[in-house]
């Protein structure tokens, strides 16, 4: 009986726009030996509403409404950073009140989002109880958004020289108990996710970025400050009052004395980061100033004084996931001559790479998903063996994930 | 509650979610419907990975040109009875995306659409009346 | 590296200046405060002649490794402008400088060098210049399509305001067959 040779071959599985690990459409091909990761390809595109190209006929108030959807989650960092480069342009002074509003409500924003991703990073490892847990926090966390704009997501509370609504003195005894209540939840959770073997066995080690591929790739946001990486607008920069509060940059050295670069060093950063935020909201209630909230309120005025701007500029803002960069042309009519518009995570894509070469398949969907990816996938993956095709269903992906995860418990 | 419900769930209702190009506002308030706070599941209604298991389909999102087809096949590989129902201001009108080079019309000239639910985005509250208006749907369509 | 090794905007200009000399076309620096306190933050725009571009970016590095935020572009009728964001001195409080650098080329040569030899987190940027504005840039390593669907057609530049437009594709979702 003669022995075939048999070369060994690497498979390609597609992982094709709607997928398990993130919630946006995104597109990614696996070069894969065994069970191991060798290459990683990445085509995107499935989101591409022509935003852009559609501001070419609006003025900047249409086109605030336009920029928070952009995206959901993260949807007042678009508005932000596009208000932050035409009040550069337009040499409009925002009253010091509304600067101070509009930290805390980007604030709020964070803490939602980083909350948001962490029930997601733990349905990824196949801790369900975990994803309500976070998810029932969220839902305190967006009442109090509501109390205080209107709206659960969309907010639309940015306006060109300030911001909409008034935290009058009525609403600050309900805040502040929202927030004792938030620092008690936040000690919860500290406990769930830091002092967990199976969160730790399953994290560290997984999807490692070290500091210089970081700088090499230009990674924004709390990825790159896992990896060590002093990355920080809020804290390079003196925008809205971030300039008058005591912000320092957080890496996860504060609280394991070194730093990795891999997923647990993530779910801390993202941890650290929310009691960041909950204390700089306090501090900017006890801070605020008196006075306006917007330099002009009359909206015809403001088109106005916008339809004389001249010039461009650039309004850069740290949303959770990243830094926004927006930048902005005017030239004299009503609508921006060119928007060009950044969000984070399109310089954390790249990053990706790195990350998964040399990981197991079940480790994709945590993987990808620590870096807080604003996009939202869930497809069949098609595995090609020996000329066979086999399907691997959602379900069957979050299945090696979750059973992994069961084999590390024994 | 619709009416038409009173006799008690014959099967429980299993939904897929596809997104064809949404900013995800909708998608968070679909898997919000399903925390403890709305807590769809009671109802046995569950999120499920794969069009094949699946009785409704929730789809957001202005259609994008990558996405059309795409779409249209997950429609065709669920098994009848089903229903669609098209979450979010995007798919049923564009909303504010309704000038583009890269988008394909709402969703209901790609899909037959059966339940729109309305707003940017919807709360849980709609969503969950939205599934519960399917479901009588798809109860009249199991009788005939 | 420590505090008293931070660069300067003045600097800055100036080092570039001394090694370029008239390829740098034109450099302004700008402040801008907010808050209470009025801290401001510093940015350069700087305009450079597109063949100097590479050894631009070199220099550059060799000051200090900066972070690329992202490259936009401008459709100016003859021209196409790039501009790079980079950002420089992070780390440290408030002392970050934001260096926009803009390069012109003509619309009937529109080439550039690529930069992803010296920084490769400029790969997507750079694609996604290719693909809406026409640019040829020479030695990236993947000349794919980024965002625009693949059967969208060639020659269609989407940022672009003149014929290559993407105006043919132009769809209004409001409308209301009769």
């Amino acid at each position: 009986m003669s022995q075939t040779q048999t070369t060994k071959t690497t498979y390609h599985i597609p992982i094709g726009p709607i997928h398990p690990a993130l919630k946006e459409p995104v597109y990614f091909e696996f070069e894969i030996a065994g069970e191991k990761i060798v290459d990683v390809d990445v085509k995107l595109g499935h989101v591409h509403r022509a935003v852009e190209w559609a501001s070419r006929k609006r003025n900047p108030i249409q086109i605030l409404y336009l920029a928070e959807r952009i995206c959901g989650i993260c949807s007042y960092c678009h508005p932000a950073a596009f208000t932050l480069a035409v009040e550069k342009i337009a040499d409009i002074e925002v009253p010091e009140r509304a600067e101070y509003l509009r930290v805390i409500q980007g604030e709020l924003e964070r803490i939602t989002s980083h909350l948001l991703w962490a029930g997601v990073a733990a349905h990824e490892i196949g801790f369900d109880t975990v994803l309500y847990l976070t998810w029932q926090i969220r839902e305190k966390v967006l009442d109090l958004t509501e109390y205080l704009t209107g709206n659960r997501i969309t907010k639309g509370i940015m306006m060109i020289g300030g911001i909409r609504r008034d935290i009058t003195k009525d609403m600050l005894p309900r805040i502040k108990k929202d927030l004792e209540y938030y620092k008690e939840c936040y000690d919860k959770l500290g406990k769930v996710f830091l002092n967990d073997k199976t969160v730790k066995m399953r994290s560290q080690d997984a999807g490692i970025l070290t500091k210089d591929e970081a700088m090499k790739l230009c990674a924004v946001g709390p990825t790159t400050r896992a990896s060590g990486v002093k990355k920080d607008v809020r804290v390079d920069t003196s925008y809205f009052a971030y300039g008058d509060l005591d912000i320092e940059c957080i890496t996860p050295e504060v609280l394991t004395g070194e730093v990795n670069g891999d997923v647990y060093d993530r779910i801390i950063q993202r941890l650290l980061e929310v009691k960041q935020a909950i204390e700089l909201i306090e501090d900017c209630i006890d801070k605020m100033p008196s006075g306006d909230i917007v330099a002009e309120p009359k909206l015809a005025k403001l088109l106005n004084q916008l339809k004389k701007a001249n010039g461009e500029a650039i309004g850069i803002h740290e949303a959770p996931r990243g830094e926004v960069i927006h930048y902005v042309k005017m030239d004299g009519n009503e609508a921006p001559f060119t928007w060009k518009v950044r969000a984070p995570t399109y310089n954390n894509i790249l990053p990706w790479i790195p990350m998964l070469k040399g990981e197991q398949i079940a480790d994709i969907p945590i993987v990808a998903a620590s870096t807080d990816p604003c996009m939202s996938c869930t497809n069949r993956v098609g595995i090609v063996k020996d000329g066979r095709k086999y399907e691997l269903t959602k379900e069957q992906l979050h299945k090696l994930s979750i059973a992994k995860t069961r084999r590390l418990m024994k | 509650m619709a009416k038409g419900l009173t006799k008690a769930f014959k099967r429980a209702l299993w939904v897929y979610h596809c997104n064809s190009g949404s900013c995800n506002g909708c998608d968070i308030e679909i898997i919000a419907a399903l925390c403890p706070r709305y807590d769809v599941e009671r109802f046995g209604i569950k999120l499920v990975g794969s069009p094949r298991h699946a009785d409704v389909l929730l789809v957001t999102g202005p259609v994008t040109r990558q996405m059309a087809d795409k779409v249209k096949r997950v429609y065709e590989q669920m098994a009848d009875p089903k229903a669609v129902i098209c979450v979010g201001n995007c798919g049923n009108t564009g909303d504010v995306f309704y000038e583009s080079y890269n988008l394909v019309g709402p969703i209901n000239q790609i899909l037959p659409v059966d339940v729109h639910v309305i707003g940017c985005p919807p709360r849980p509250e709609a969503i969950i009346m939205a599934v519960a208006k399917a479901w009588t749907k798809l109860e009249t369509l199991e009788a005939k | 590296m420590s505090e008293d090794k931070l660069l300067t905007a003045e600097g800055i200009v100036k080092s570039f200046k001394d090694e370029f000399k008239t390829k740098i076309i034109d450099a302004q620096i700008k402040e801008h405060a907010a808050g209470t306190k009025k801290n401001s933050t510093t940015s350069i725009w700087m305009k450079v002649d597109s063949k100097a571009f590479k050894d631009v970016v070199k220099h550059l590095i060799s000051l200090q490794y900066p972070h690329l935020a992202v490259a936009s572009g401008n459709d100016l009728g003859k021209t196409i402008e790039l501009i790079y964001h980079f950002t420089v001195n992070f780390g440290y409080n408030r002392k970050q400088i934001n260096l926009n650098i803009s390069v012109e080329v003509p619309k009937a040569k529109p080439e550039i060098q690529s930069i992803c030899d010296l920084i490769p987190g400029a790969l997507i940027t750079e694609r996604e210049k290719m693909e809406m504005l026409g640019v040829d840039i020479i030695g990236i390593p993947d000349k794919r399509r980024l965002f625009v669907p693949e059967d969208f057609p060639k020659g269609v530049y989407p940022w672009r305001r003149d014929e290559t437009g993407p105006e043919k594709y132009y769809k209004n979702l409001h409308e209301v067959k009769k």
